[in-house]
């Protein structure tokens, strides 16, 4: 119960966050769904920055603090509705669905009881495991929540080599809101780590459903929600109290809104999905080379486009806004690795890099184990989802059924292409034995894009009349 | 399309029961045993320790998982693994017998019970 007061505070901040970027254009459930989702997201990561810029500073009362920067959010949006007379958005036209009623009727029913299965499993997954389930959560996570949390003017302690494998250069996204919450509360409470993760988890999947049926409508939307859902090891990894499906959930926040601005041309979609971005980074390291991924895929773009006449317009449209708000959340990281963290531990001295780089035997380990990962990191009953997906988007396309995927789909699949590019330049430059760094982390590396693989997916696959005449 | 959706989604009703079958048995829940090993093990302890600083450790278990769970439990106190402390703590899951000290600079302080420790090191700066 002493929790409902600061995880209100936390969604509202979230909310006029978002709503700072983003004016809703209708009442429809999944506008609200992909609001409240996104506020859940910005709320937790405001709250993280809050608490670890009142330790850095100093500063105990956090809720004065809270209190502040809600004013603040609040007086922005203030002035910024009245300032805006028109409405820059346009609707989406959203494709119908040609099939036959039972088949809705079939998905539906599939939906629904796909999500109370996954929504039954995780619940009781967190009352089995309330400290999370593996060493990370209590070795890494919370431990550093922990610090931050207990350690008053010595939370830097906990960031000391002292302690192996806690990851001291980790990012504290997760460890600063849990240690916020905890400071509302006055005790380090297990429940605060677990509901934050099952939020995420169920957060992540709202997310897919609304953002899929905003841009294409409902059959995609109950697909591609499906294809999470039933993805066992997404449910289990969200429930172990990692900071995994937290940058998932950036990642696909980030996607989605660059796809709803490439849709409607709202700067504040772009905005959005630059601080959705920031967040990203400020989860963990693997944000980081996401954010650099997004930034040239996006340039690359522009570079491509022939619609403006001047480049140099498109540059100040396209990405001034998306780099504008990734600053201050990328000047937050860069302040904690140099002031705070110690080196990482995945870069050794140049010579040996350069050793493993030229090694090619390395390249063909770490491409079998991408292509074993890529059919067994959902640990799946029976059929791989990638197999299938690709099986369903053989059946679905045609010649003269075109892809609904336009430029800024493909600079979002270029993003996530580079991302994975760059895990396995990491691999390849890994300090620790191959196998076992492999063995340990690469699934886990994999359900970090999977989301917004499933986005893009469906986002591209044709569920048309076009493609209902081909299947019949 | 209606036939290769209905495979879609049988497909996926297959993995979505694995995630059922999976699920821990709501019948025999039972709570796992991360609190008895980190915080209730150690709270005896914690008490007569510093708030803040860095202790040593040393204990007897294979599993490196005792020695994060005593560091959970006793944050913001830094643990280092090593004896090489003015103060040390010792985590034992098997009882240790009062004459057999893990090492000669070590001296018992005081025994938690349990197989929780604490040591003075004499030659530590």
């Amino acid at each position: 119960m002493a929790l409902v007061l600061p995880a209100l505070l936390c969604l509202t901040c979230g909310l006029v966050l978002v709503s700072l970027g983003w004016r809703r254009q209708s009442p429809r459930a999944s506008d609200l769904l992909l609001c409240a989702s996104l506020s859940f997201g910005c709320g937790v990561g405001i709250f993280s920055v809050i608490f670890f810029l009142a330790r850095v500073s100093g500063i105990t009362n956090v809720l004065a603090l809270d209190l502040t920067l809600f004013a603040l959010l609040l007086a922005s949006l203030f002035l910024l509705q009245t300032r805006a007379k028109t409405n820059v958005t346009t609707a989406l036209a959203r494709e119908p669905f040609d099939g036959p009623i039972w088949l809705h009727r079939v998905l539906t029913a599939t939906f629904v009881v796909a999500l109370c299965a996954d929504v039954y499993s995780t619940v009781l997954r967190t009352l089995a495991h309330p400290h999370g389930d593996g060493w990370d959560a209590f070795a890494i996570w919370n431990l550093h929540a922990r610090f931050l949390f207990r350690g008053a003017a010595h939370w830097r302690d906990g960031f000391s080599l002292l302690i192996p494998w806690s990851h001291p250069d980790y990012p504290l996204l997760l460890p600063a809101a849990v240690a916020h919450f905890w400071t509302f509360l006055g005790y380090d409470a297990p429940a605060v780590p677990a509901l934050i993760g099952l939020a995420f988890t169920l957060a992540t999947v709202a997310l897919l459903f609304s953002s899929l049926s905003i841009l294409r409508g409902a059959v995609p939307a109950m697909l591609g929600g499906l294809t999470l859902l039933a993805t066992p090891s997404f449910l289990a990894l969200g429930t172990w109290q990692y900071a995994d499906v937290p940058l998932s959930f950036f990642i696909l926040a980030t996607i989605v809104l660059l796809r709803l601005y490439d849709a409607r041309h709202s700067p504040g979609f772009l905005a959005l999905a630059g601080l959705a971005a920031g967040f990203a980074a400020w989860t963990k390291n693997e944000g980081v080379l996401f954010v650099a991924a997004v930034v040239l895929a996006r340039t690359l773009l522009i570079r491509n486009r022939r619609v403006f006449s001047s480049e140099s317009r498109l540059a100040v449209t396209h990405i001034v806004p998306l780099l504008a708000a990734i600053l201050p959340v990328f000047l937050l990281v860069a302040c904690f690795k140099y002031f705070v963290a110690p080196s990482g531990d995945l870069f050794s001295d140049p010579r040996t890099m350069l050793h493993k780089l030229l090694d090619p035997l390395r390249y063909g380990v770490i491409l079998k184990w991408y292509a074993k990962e890529f059919l067994r990191f959902g640990h799946w009953l029976l059929l791989p989802a990638p197999l299938l997906m690709l099986a369903y988007y053989s059946f679905l396309t045609h010649p003269d059924v075109r892809s609904d995927a336009d430029s800024g789909d493909r600079a979002s699949i270029l993003a996530l292409s580079l991302t994975l590019a760059g895990y396995f330049a990491i691999y390849l430059i890994t300090p620790y034995d191959l196998y076992w760094h492999l063995h340990f982390s690469l699934s886990r590396l994999f359900l970090q894009l999977w989301p917004s693989a499933i986005f893009l997916f469906f986002l591209a696959v044709p569920l048309g009349a076009a493609a209902l005449a081909r299947g019949r | 399309m209606p036939i290769a959706t209905v495979i879609f989604i049988l497909c996926c009703l297959l993995s979505t029961a694995r995630v059922v079958i999976e699920a821990p048995n709501p019948a025999r829940l039972h709570p796992d045993d991360i609190a008895n090993r980190s915080d209730w093990r150690f709270a005896a302890l914690k008490a007569a320790l510093p708030k803040q600083g860095v202790i040593g450790y040393i204990g007897d278990s294979s599993s490196p998982a005792d020695y994060y769970l005593a560091q959970y439990a006793l944050a913001p106190l830094v643990v280092d693994h090593s004896p090489n402390h003015p103060l040390v703590i010792g985590n034992f899951l098997t009882p240790l017998p009062p004459q057999s000290l893990p090492s000669d600079q070590l001296q018992l302080l005081k025994d938690f019970g349990n197989g929780v420790l604490l040591f003075a090191n004499r030659d530590a700066k």
